[in-house]
């Protein structure tokens, strides 16, 4: 793709980019400090994802005031259009990840202060493996990269296994220890957070390729099999 | 020569497809030596309206006015292939341009009305092609375009007066008043909103959606965002040649040519 005959119009496309760019920077840390603090039982840091949210909800309403603008006054067409509409997406889907971040944060102040757990370390795990899928999904919207896009979203699936795993897993500790109840719960939310992020990460892979190809990537995306409860409870 | 059709995919998701109105087969012209328009196969379908774009110098304009032998009035013009008005050569030999012209109407660049009344404007068309045996038909022709054309609330009063006193938007909505007059089938118009104001384009706008129903509206246009309001397919034309032409709601989305999408985004050097 050639440059616009209108430089300014260049201009602003970038500037948004620039924006999604640092959007997708932000809400990766997020969620790598969330996890961090999870594991590492560190409120301070917890704290820090909390307040450092607020940055990503900006550039979000910025993002949406600058690509408003552009489509007002330059009426974009073809990929322009794509690409603006999947940047207004995109910003609000990171901003979405970036609240449950903030909320896989909050939780984790309240895991640092109960007793220790085993099960912290598939919740980091599954973290991780969700961080992976959103780090690579970020990389194939700034290179523009379907293959790479269309793999991440191929790849949820895993992150839904080791969900229904983990459910299991601490349904199974609660039922034991009714006193587990209050801490399994909180790590059952953690991991439906993290589940959570993989769909928008999903998302996110659809937009790259809608802006590249021009069409929807379609809807037989591999998921995991819905949870089945039989056999927990006795 | 492959033919451009509207992509079937798309069309399986349409209304039923409209019929054919005309077709150009390997339609070629020339300016003495100039190549200006090569080789160019093109269906226009019927109650539809199709926009033809491109960039100046394309041949956009030079296509849509061989589609009424426009060009037959240039010298050194020559155009060679075959251009179908439902299934009948318009260039044979047993054809009247005069009356095929009737039959496909135009509607130019700027509004060029006669210098006579606004009401002899309309009725013109009628008069040399015989259409009204008598006044009160004549009457009922002019009142039924100026209100197709929706102009006639505006002059209904003053149909003596001038039509060159009109505003730019009403001369153009006269012009398009005589073209619809003689009860054409096709439409052909020449950028016809490039003299006007917003309001003025959109009441013209408005009017080609409802000229839609009953005709065949081939429209040339250098905005994009008119095309992409009016159109239900588009062709987009450079140095000569047909691109691409399809559905216009996925041309303005996702082109499958490059030069096409250079083209509507402005990225065209």
């Amino acid at each position: 793709m050639g440059p616009h005959i209108v430089s300014a119009f260049d201009k602003e496309l970038m500037a948004i980019h620039a924006k999604i760019a640092e959007m997708g920077g932000l809400a990766e840390e997020l969620l790598s400090q969330a996890l961090e603090a999870v594991e590492k039982r560190d409120p301070g840091l917890a704290e820090q994802v909390i307040q450092r949210d607020k940055r990503l909800d900006r550039l979000e309403m910025e993002v949406d005031e600058l690509t408003v603008k552009v489509m007002a006054l330059r009426q974009p067409m073809a990929q322009d259009l794509r690409f603006l509409v999947a940047a207004l997406k995109i910003s609000s889907t990171l901003e979405r990840i970036g609240d449950l971040a903030k909320n896989i944060a909050r939780r984790g102040i309240y895991l640092s202060q109960a007793r220790r757990v085993n099960l912290s370390a598939s919740i980091v795990r599954m973290g991780q493996r969700t961080l992976e899928q959103l780090t690579e999904v970020l990389d194939a919207y700034s290179s523009r990269d379907t293959a790479l896009a269309v793999a991440v979203w191929r790849r949820d699936v895993e992150i839904d296994e080791l969900y229904n795993s983990l459910f299991r897993e601490v349904l199974t500790y609660m039922m034991e220890d009714p006193r587990m109840i209050g801490l399994g719960s909180q790590l059952l939310f953690i991991a439906k957070n993290l589940e959570r992020i993989g769909d928008h990460t999903t998302h996110i892979a659809e937009l790259v390729y809608y802006v590249v190809e021009g069409e929807p990537l379609g809807d037989d995306r591999p998921k995991g099999e819905p949870l089945a409860l039989d056999g927990l409870t006795d | 020569m492959t033919m451009l059709q509207p992509d079937e995919a798309e069309t399986e998701t349409e209304a039923p497809t409209a019929e054919l109105k005309m077709t150009a087969r390997d339609v070629d012209v020339f300016y003495g030596t100039n190549h200006a328009i090569k080789s160019i196969s093109v269906d226009i379908p019927d109650k539809t309206v199709t926009a033809f774009i491109g960039p100046s110098g394309c041949g956009k304009t030079t296509f849509l006015r061989c589609l009424n032998r426009m060009n037959d009035t240039i010298r050194n013009c020559r155009v060679t292939g075959e251009i179908r008005l439902d299934g009948e050569d318009i260039y044979g030999r047993d054809i009247d341009p005069v009356q095929l012209r009737a039959r496909v109407g135009m509607v130019f660049q700027k509004p060029n009305p006669f210098p006579k009344s606004i009401y002899d404007n309309v009725a013109y068309g009628p008069r040399i092609h015989g259409l009204a045996g008598t006044r009160a038909e004549l009457d009922e022709i002019v009142e039924r375009a100026l209100t197709r054309a929706a102009l006639w609330q505006e002059v209904r009063d003053r149909l003596d007066a001038p039509g060159t006193g009109l505003s730019g938007g009403q001369q153009q909505r006269l012009c398009i008043a005589r073209a619809i007059a003689t009860a054409p089938e096709v439409l052909l118009m020449d950028e016809p909103c490039s003299a006007l104001d917003l309001i003025a384009t959109a009441q013209i706008e408005e009017l080609i959606d409802e000229l839609r129903e009953s005709y065949s509206v081939v429209i040339v246009t250098h905005s994009m965002q008119q095309a992409a309001r009016v159109s239900q397919k588009t062709a987009f034309f450079h140095l000569g040649v047909l691109v691409e032409y399809g559905e216009t709601s996925r041309m303005f989305t996702n082109p499958s040519d490059q030069r096409t999408q250079d083209y509507i985004t402005g990225r065209f050097g």
